[in-house]
């Protein structure tokens, strides 16, 4: 489809090259017509890149309206081929859509070379200027949709961007299919009169032609909602609404030719295999090269001694107005009021309220025989007496290593205070 | 012994399993693929050339146990901001409540902590068993008198700039030498302060004090155009006390530059910093990682061309990395916001900054990619091919769980879904809202106001582009419990509505948009009467739908003390009409007719006539009269036709009839 297509065009373009010379009496009225169509026809593909179609018959119009750039173009023209031709290869299957288009395409352009001859009248030519138009509107679709989901207001950049995202595209389509869908509700579109009137003034009998182009057109308004409906929605059948996979960069040049997401190409351009191969040849921006200004393994910087400095403080600060700090539930709240040292230490361990204590190891507590030194007789009862008491300090919990000592103390005065009468009762020995 | 005997056990079980994997492999060798993994890792477990360290002591922070029963509480959407929740009453039901619950509740705070501060006798008596500090009155009056470095550093810990410097002078007049540190101390809180005394400690509630839920988008600037004149009121004055004191220093240390560099930042003075710092090579000293970011902030004032701004800040980064300056978090921070000014500099080398840092081993803040998409997506200009930076930053901070630590972290919420309302990308607007639900992602939304406008921004992409069912589950899930909608936001809603055919949904709305305090909003209201007259619906809607208006009239009717009285429009009182037409409420639509005459509003033909086709299928003949004389009292042009009809369609008395073309023939005459 698409190789035939590429030789119509080829074929089409030169005979136009050569023909355009010997028409310079109509090439204003030609452009008019082709121009004023262009934008009716392929409205809803013009701005987008949907198809290679839509790009060669744009550049087919170029060809034959500049009459100077012969060999500019060409070269460009071939390029534009070879592009389309890659393309067509990709895509071996054509939606609905696409070959609606290229059928017009097409039956256009067989309908040109009947103009070429050197020696045919003007009126011959405009003749099948009239017969292609016609054509055209016959291969034209009216587009309704039934999708109610539009907002126009909002969504106004979206026919702005050259490069849109699947989604993006979809909802633009919609939006311009529903666009024209209201417009050929009712009377016909004033701009397809207005082209309608120009193509007639080119004929000698202008308001019989006119009227006659306008009975067709009509005729396309006629046709049942249901019929439109049905045409919409198998394009609809047909779509795929791309979701972009993650983390995959789909730069394209803007130049080229891309299908839009109810081409089959497309799923086969995104298909899975070349998502694989997106993730396989996914680049973050993240990996870019660094600049390399610092060596890799830079030493710490030797941290100020003196303590948080002021503009540290305002720093903490700072941040800590900028979030939000507000409890969201009573937990949280006492989190806070921890952190403000205004509530009791909700216990971790049982080790919970032991700040004097805490630093203090445990066989300070239990091991207490160090304390009867010789300030205390070495053996007796007044001996037997105290490794009671150190026995009864070791199990208590209550008392700090402090007062355990403070407590020993008080007994190593006692007993020396009454050491006149332990030694009378023969209690102390030493 | 125990050892020996755990060495022998450890053994054994190293053989064992490996005699069993041997096993195995033998018996399902096509299973081997299933079981390696597994197999492999009990060798390395228990081989007896790996220690297994265990640890003398696990400590646990001191709120473990509240943050492990904080974290069982899930968000109620049917309750209202914890704060409230102590007094029912004080629930606040519209934005501006919840501005002036919170806010008072603030400022009773603040107000209680002042009194106890002015008059700390009063509070002198310590209730709490372990002493508490932070309930016990601040000391504010300097309690040192005499003239000595102690009573220099107890100024300074107390923030009294000139207090500080008097007594500064004082002992340089008497011949006391005061330390470096000391004098540096005292250079830090000069030109932290710009050389004034601080003004009182405003708390973050306070600074919303001005701003209104009418429209997001000014606001932002007028935050931000507020905030940066707060921060260029004060401006750096030539040979302040800092640059006196600075000169009096015999050897100024790498700090004494720092804090004079960073207070000339601060207060603008950026050419004035560079000078200072070129005077701080030529006294062979090195800068510190503070200096250089500050100097980082001030390249893009210094320069004019974004060549020029970017080389000078590589020429920064070049000299941190000779003076052997490890860079920091707030460096690339500083480097990424300088790069925002660079323009198409900035999207060229803000990746190789990242990657640079991260080289450095310092991983990115919300700050930073905050910065990064500023960047790229420019508020207002075209963005073209730059989706991906979002998706690609989005990939990167997934997951994640962040602690604050730039003041631009909050920032990042809001830039990132001003992005996806830009670009319409809903999917990544549901990622950032999930970011937001990781661990402690939450606080870094940002205060009250910055919360309003990142749900603002949300939901109105909710609306936008998901289905009506999808953004009522958002709505519900959001409204009032965290967001107060204001009313563009709710007309976005109603737009949804609309689109999705579920204007049955409207009286509901209503109630809402009642609560919400937008009931008096012309615009909103006349849209929501607007929406229910437009189409006929069935009988059972139609019915709930004459009721919400007869709301609405009395909306009109009474108006809130205080509130802008909205008054009747021509159109509002026909839309009010056709609903409780189309419902059958003939008395009241009757009532409604009146008020065009009292409010001096004129009815539509249309509307007349409709009226009259329902005054038909009752055939009350006088009610049908007083319609055309109501018309013939306004002398629209379709009184004949309506003369007619009445005529046509009705059975007329003679008294009727003579009426009737009298009142033709006035028409007539008229004409």
């Amino acid at each position: 489809m698409y190789r035939r297509l590429l030789i119509n065009i080829n074929q089409v373009r030169n005979r136009l090259i050569h023909t355009h010379n010997t028409r310079l009496t109509l090439p204003s009225t030609k452009c008019k017509e082709r121009e004023s169509f262009a934008p009716v026809a392929w409205a809803p593909c013009a701005a987008r890149p949907l198809g290679t179609s839509s790009i060669s018959f744009s550049e087919n119009k170029e060809s034959s309206t500049s009459l100077s750039e012969d060999k500019g173009k060409t070269a460009e023209e071939n390029e534009v081929n070879a592009e389309v031709n890659t393309d067509g290869q990709r895509n071996t299957e054509m939606n609905e859509g696409t070959e609606i288009s290229n059928a017009t395409l097409t039956s256009q352009l067989e309908t040109e070379p009947v103009v070429k001859p050197e020696d045919r009248k003007q009126v011959e030519k405009t003749k099948s200027g009239k017969e292609s138009l016609l054509e055209l509107l016959g291969a034209m679709k009216v587009e309704v949709t039934t999708v109610r989901k539009i907002r126009p207001s909002k969504t106004p950049r979206m026919s702005e961007r050259p490069n849109q995202e699947p989604m993006e595209s979809t909802h633009s389509m919609f939006q311009r299919a529903t666009a024209e869908g209201s417009q050929q509700h009712g009377t016909l579109n004033p701009e397809l009169v207005a082209a309608v009137s120009a193509a007639a003034s080119t004929l000698p009998n202008r308001h019989q032609a006119e009227s006659e182009l306008l009975k067709q057109l009509r005729k396309h308004e006629a046709i049942p909602d249901t019929q439109r409906r049905a045409d919409i929605g198998h394009i609809i059948s047909d779509m795929k609404v791309g979701k972009r996979p993650n983390g995959r960069s789909n730069v394209r040049p803007t130049s080229q030719i891309r299908f839009d997401d109810d081409g089959k190409g497309y799923t086969q351009d995104r298909g899975i295999t070349s998502e694989l191969d997106g993730v396989r040849r996914r680049k973050s921006p993240f990996t870019s090269k660094r600049l390399n200004l610092f060596a890799a393994a830079a030493e710490q910087d030797a941290l100020s001694d003196l303590g948080p400095t002021l503009w540290d403080i305002d720093l903490v600060n700072q941040i800590v107005q900028a979030t939000n700090q507000m409890p969201r539930n009573g937990f949280e709240e006492m989190i806070q009021w921890t952190k403000e040292g205004r509530l009791w230490l909700y216990p971790i361990n049982n080790e919970a309220g032991l700040e004097e204590e805490a630093s203090v190891p445990f066989h300070e507590h239990v091991f207490l025989e160090k304390h009867l030194d010789e300030s205390f007789p070495q053996q007796g009862p007044v001996r037997h007496f105290m490794e009671l008491v150190i026995t009864g300090l070791a199990k208590n919990h209550h008392l700090t290593v402090q007062q355990k000592k403070e407590h020993i103390d008080w007994f190593r005065d006692y007993f020396r205070q009454k050491e006149d009468v332990l030694k009378e009762a023969e209690a102390y020995l030493n | 012994m125990a050892s020996s005997c755990s060495q022998a056990l450890r053994h054994h079980v190293c053989k064992s399993s490996r005699i069993l994997r041997v096993h195995l492999q033998k018996a399902w060798p096509n299973r081997s693929f299933v079981l390696n993994p597994a197999a492999d890792q009990q060798p390395a477990v228990s081989s007896p050339e790996e220690e297994i360290v265990i640890p003398k002591k696990k400590t646990w922070s001191k709120e473990a146990v509240l943050q492990a029963l904080a974290s069982t509480v899930n968000r109620d959407p049917t309750a209202s901001d914890y704060r409230f929740q102590d007094d029912p009453y004080l629930t606040p039901k519209t934005s501006s409540e919840f501005k002036l619950f919170s806010l008072s509740q603030e400022s009773g705070r603040n107000a209680a902590k002042y009194f106890i501060s002015t008059y700390p006798k009063y509070f002198q008596k310590d209730y709490a068993q372990p002493h508490i500090p932070c309930l016990m009155p601040e000391t504010l009056e300097a309690q040192i008198e005499e003239v000595s470095e102690a009573a220099l550093i107890e100024r300074i810990q107390m923030r009294k700039v000139k207090a500080a410097v008097d007594l500064y002078d004082q002992l340089q007049q008497a011949g006391t030498p005061v330390s470096l540190d000391v004098t540096n101390q005292l250079l830090d809180l000069i030109c932290f302060y710009g050389d004034c005394d601080p003004a009182q400690e405003n708390v973050p509630e306070q600074r919303n004090e001005e701003t209104e839920d009418v429209q997001d988008e000014p606001q932002t600037k007028k935050g931000r155009a507020s905030k940066a004149s707060d921060k260029l009121k004060a401006a750096w004055k030539e040979n302040n006390n800092a640059e006196r004191i600075f000169a009096l220093l015999s050897e100024p240390n790498t700090h004494s530059y720092s804090a004079l560099i960073r207070g000339m930042v601060k207060y603008g003075a950026y050419s004035k910093a560079f000078s200072t710092y070129t005077d701080l090579l030529n006294n062979q000293l090195k800068a510190d990682v503070s200096t250089f970011n500050a100097l980082i902030t001030a390249a893009p004032e210094v320069k004019e061309k974004y060549n020029e701004k970017w080389e000078l800040i590589v020429d920064l980064l070049k000299q941190m990395a000779e003076q052997k300056v490890k860079p920091n978090l707030l460096t690339l921070n500083a480097v990424l916001k300088a790069l925002r000014r660079c323009g198409t500099v900035g999207k060229s080398q803000a990746f190789p900054v990242i990657s640079e840092m991260r080289a450095l081993s310092i991983d990115p803040s919300l700050a930073s990619y905050n910065h990064l998409l500023s960047i790229f997506y420019k508020p207002g200009a075209p963005f073209q091919g730059q989706t991906d930076i979002l998706q690609e930053v989005m990939n990167e901070v997934s997951g994640k769980s962040f602690t604050p630590q730039d003041p631009d972290d909050a920032q990042f919420f809001i830039t990132a879904v001003r992005i996806c309302l830009d670009t319409k990308d809903i999917e990544q607007a549901y990622r950032v809202h999930e970011l937001l639900g990781v661990g402690e992602n939450w606080r870094l939304l940002g205060n009250d106001f910055q919360q309003n406008i990142y749900h603002a921004r949300f939901f109105s992409l909710l609306c936008m582009m998901e289905n009506i069912d999808v953004v009522l589950k958002w709505y519900r899930d959001l409204v009032p419990s965290v967001y107060y909608p204001s009313s563009n936001v709710m007309r976005d809603l109603l737009q949804a509505l609309d689109t999705d055919n579920r204007l049955d949904l409207i009286p509901q709305i209503w109630k809402d948009l009642k609560q919400l305090g937008h009931g008096n909003r012309q615009t909103l209201v006349e849209e929501l009467l607007t929406l229910m007259a437009r189409e006929k619906q069935n009988q059972e809607v139609q019915e709930t739908f004459a009721e919400c208006a007869l709301d609405i009239k009395k909306m009109y009717d009474t108006g809130d003390r205080g509130k802008v009285m909205m008054s009747w429009t021509a159109g509002s009182l026909s839309d009010l009409v056709s609903v409780l037409l189309a419902a059958q409420r003939r008395q009241d639509a009757w009532e409604i007719l009146k008020l065009f005459k009292t409010h001096n509003r004129v009815p539509s033909e249309e509307l007349l006539d409709k009226f009259l086709t329902c005054i038909k299928e009752s055939g009350d003949v006088n009610q049908a009269l007083e319609l055309v004389q109501i018309s013939a009292g306004f002398c629209l042009p379709g009184t004949p036709k309506l003369i007619q009809r009445v005529q046509q369609e009705f059975l007329l008395s003679e008294q009727q009839k003579s009426m009737l073309s009298d009142l033709e023939i006035q028409t007539f005459n008229s004409d």
